[in-house]
């Protein structure tokens, strides 16, 4: 028998481990690849069955993803010139004739727009009172922290209610700064309570040795304190930014048009006869992939995004 | 020994001093608070208040100007003797146990065989939880394409593994299947969540225990049971309240997959609680039924936040 | 066992919040079990008192 240590695995059994584990994953990546997958395919082929595993590939989906059509007869279409750009060509391919543009790009901004914002002012307030929680001898903190993180738990419809209301009456409905305070305000808890186990981590010895040389409390947190907590805020923010960029309860409820982000409207992306598969592939697509980038990156610390902070690893 | 940073504190006048230097670290602290705990009663607690408030009237958002009559405790008792909404609440009842069943069995086992740390078991990790982090709009929606009757991935899949022809059954219509395929998807997006918590509760148990119960000839199955087990139970709390929390709640994913059909098969709570808001417009109705999932959450998370600093004294 | 009961009288927190986690746990179930309807209709008013009953005990010494 070979040496080893008596809690080490076995070969074998690290083995059927890697097998079982590497089914999984291929079993559970499927739908994603499928995804993108489709919306590569043309309409015909997104729809045959058997599935088409192997297929021409084509972009129908993400022109028609950014563009409105319109369907001309017959007569028109001969009298038409020639299709100026690849993309034209692809609608004509279909028998219509591009319209205009679609409203994806404008909700996808949104996104952007509201998934930014919410996310700079959650980080910002949520140093701050991370800093203070993580300092500072302040009255009632378990209390408070309990407070806010409760209002994570919130169900967004049991809220929305009055929001509805109040934004309804204060002109914010469907307007960005709604939705940014809004998300802000459900990031906050979690943006204080990661962030305080970050800065937890930082040895108070180092702001110390700053207040003694002379730093004021504001210069010792700037200059000491943010540069050392930089990768926790850096990861806090992806996390706040994945939030808002997913959040579709709200979104649904509180906007209709200037400031409706992507996710309540991929699901109205229709075609002729139901929902238009190639073109809501695409959107899905670029709408998922910058979150699975963000994920990868953040591998390390995903336990502690979703754990609140309280598991470190 | 005067230093240039104490010369120029003394070269500012005496008032903006204080100002700057003077602030105790009392007054930062609160400085620093202040303005995430008001953001959190504006948007938060204020039109929770207010929830509390309409849940007394017969208050109707779409009428704003019919007069607002004080019912009391009505839409409670409403809401409470209804057979529907405790049809819903059971609804949600199904929808939860299950898929907390298949996600602490499905994660606990994933995160055991990770847990053997063979090579390239971070590279699985990173990839299994993608789904984790996605839209579930995004996602509820697009599985309605993968479950389509005729023409669907998953149907075509069932066919060819086990001979049951695709056109022959409906994973949202009739037939009783849709509630089964709102877990499937719930399972598929979160047994990556109970596994990562699953797996740092595994590594969090130091090895010379693992060595003291092999000297003592433990066997396998005993130190799973005796060890392994006791060890992970409060991740694996933390990992299910959380869950249940979030699935007793969970509205977005399955309002795009089913939207609560067919009939009323999969309406859980929190989407008969939007119809009745958002559609029927029964405001202060929907109040009420708001302020009862509300405490209930409110109770989950109390627990979970004990079990959380639990964990966190490991 | 004595030891719980003599906590629950010496206003300790460790007991007090577990009779609160009870409450809110069998409130939950009350809420969503498919047995008795009149289980579903108080258990509203079983989950308020144990999450207030939580909040209350918390602040009892350890």
């Amino acid at each position: 028998m070979s040496a080893y240590s008596i809690t080490e695995p076995t070969r074998r059994s690290k083995w059927v481990a890697a097998l079982l584990v590497t089914l999984y994953t291929v079993i559970t990546l499927l739908p994603l690849v499928w995804i993108i997958s489709t919306g590569f395919k043309s309409g015909q082929d997104s729809i045959s069955y058997p599935p088409k595993v192997v297929f021409q590939p084509s972009l129908e989906g993400y022109v028609n993803l950014f563009t409105t059509r319109t369907r001309v007869s017959s007569d028109e279409f001969g009298n038409l010139p020639p299709p100026a750009t690849w993309y034209d060509e692809i609608v004509r391919d279909q028998g219509m004739v591009i319209a205009g543009p679609s409203r994806f790009g404008e909700r996808f901004l949104n996104s952007v727009i509201i998934g930014f914002g919410s996310t700079f002012l959650s980080i910002v307030l949520g140093t701050l009172a991370a800093y203070a929680f993580s300092r500072f001898k302040v009255p009632l903190k378990d209390d408070l922290l309990f407070f806010i993180l409760s209002t994570r738990m919130m169900p967004p419809i049991a809220v929305a209610i009055p929001i509805f209301l109040m934004y309804r009456s204060l002109g914010l409905s469907d307007t960005h700064l709604g939705m940014i305070l809004l998300y802000t305000a459900v990031n906050i808890s979690l943006a204080v309570w990661l962030l305080k186990g970050f800065i937890d981590e930082i040895p108070r010895e180092y702001e110390e040795a700053a207040l003694i040389d002379g730093y004021t409390r504001f210069q010792a947190f700037r200059k000491v304190v943010l540069p050392q907590a930089a990768t926790g805020i850096a990861s806090t923010a992806i996390f706040c930014l994945i939030f808002a960029w997913n959040e579709y309860a709200f979104a649904v409820l509180l906007t209709s048009g200037t400031a409706q982000t992507a996710p309540p409207f991929i699901p109205t992306i229709i075609g002729v006869g139901g929902q238009d598969w190639p073109a809501v592939a695409a959107g899905a697509t670029i709408f998922l992939l910058p979150v699975m980038i963000f994920t990868i990156l953040l591998r390390k610390h995903l336990l502690r995004g979703i754990t609140f902070g309280a598991v470190r690893k | 020994m005067p230093n240039p940073i104490e010369a120029a504190a003394s070269a500012t006048p005496r008032a903006v001093a204080r100002r700057i230097r003077g602030l105790s670290d009392r007054t930062i602290a609160w400085l620093f608070v202040a303005p995430t705990i008001f953001l959190l009663l504006a948007i938060n607690i204020f039109p929770l208040i207010w929830t509390v408030r309409l849940s007394f009237t017969n208050f109707a958002a779409n009428k704003p100007n019919a007069e607002v009559k004080w019912v009391g405790l009505r839409n409670y008792i409403r809401i409470l003797t209804d057979d529907g909404i405790w049809a819903n609440m059971q609804t949600t009842a199904h929808f939860l146990l299950w898929t907390l069943f298949f996600q602490v069995v499905l994660g606990f086992t994933l995160a055991w065989l990770i847990n053997r740390k063979f090579k390239g078991n971070d590279l699985l990790t990173t990839l299994i939880v993608l789904p984790m982090m996605l839209s579930p709009a995004v996602v509820g929606n697009f599985w309605t394409f993968l479950y389509q009757p005729q023409i669907g991935l998953v149907n075509y899949v069932v066919e060819v593994v086990t001979g049951t022809p695709a056109s022959s059954f409906s994973m949202l219509g009739p037939g009783g299947l849709a509630k089964w395929s709102i877990v499937i998807v719930d399972t598929w997006m979160w047994t990556p969540f109970v596994m990562l918590i699953c797996l740092a509760g595994l590594r969090s148990i130091p090895d010379y225990i693992y060595e003291a119960a092999e000297v003592d000839r433990a066997s396998k199955w005993r130190q799973f049971w005796t060890l392994t087990v006791p060890m992970v139970l409060p991740f694996l709390m933390l990992a299910v309240l959380f869950r249940g929390i979030e699935n007793f709640k969970m509205f977005d994913m399955v309002v795009l997959l089913t939207g609560g059909g067919p009939g009323n098969e999969t309406l859980l709570a929190s989407i008969d609680l939007k119809r009745e808001a958002f559609e029927k417009w029964r405001t202060g109705y929907s109040s009420a039924y708001a302020i009862i999932l509300f405490v209930t959450v409110f109770g989950l998370a109390s627990i979970y936040v004990k079990a959380l600093n639990k964990v966190k004294e490991r | 066992m004595s030891k719980f009961i003599n906590g629950l009288f010496r206003l300790r927190r460790g007991p007090w919040e577990a009779l609160a986690t009870a409450l809110i746990a069998l409130g939950v179930f009350m809420l969503m079990q498919p047995f008795a309807l009149a289980l579903y209709t108080w258990s509203f008013l079983v989950t308020l008192a144990g999450t207030v009953m939580f909040i209350i005990v918390s602040h009892f010494p350890e």
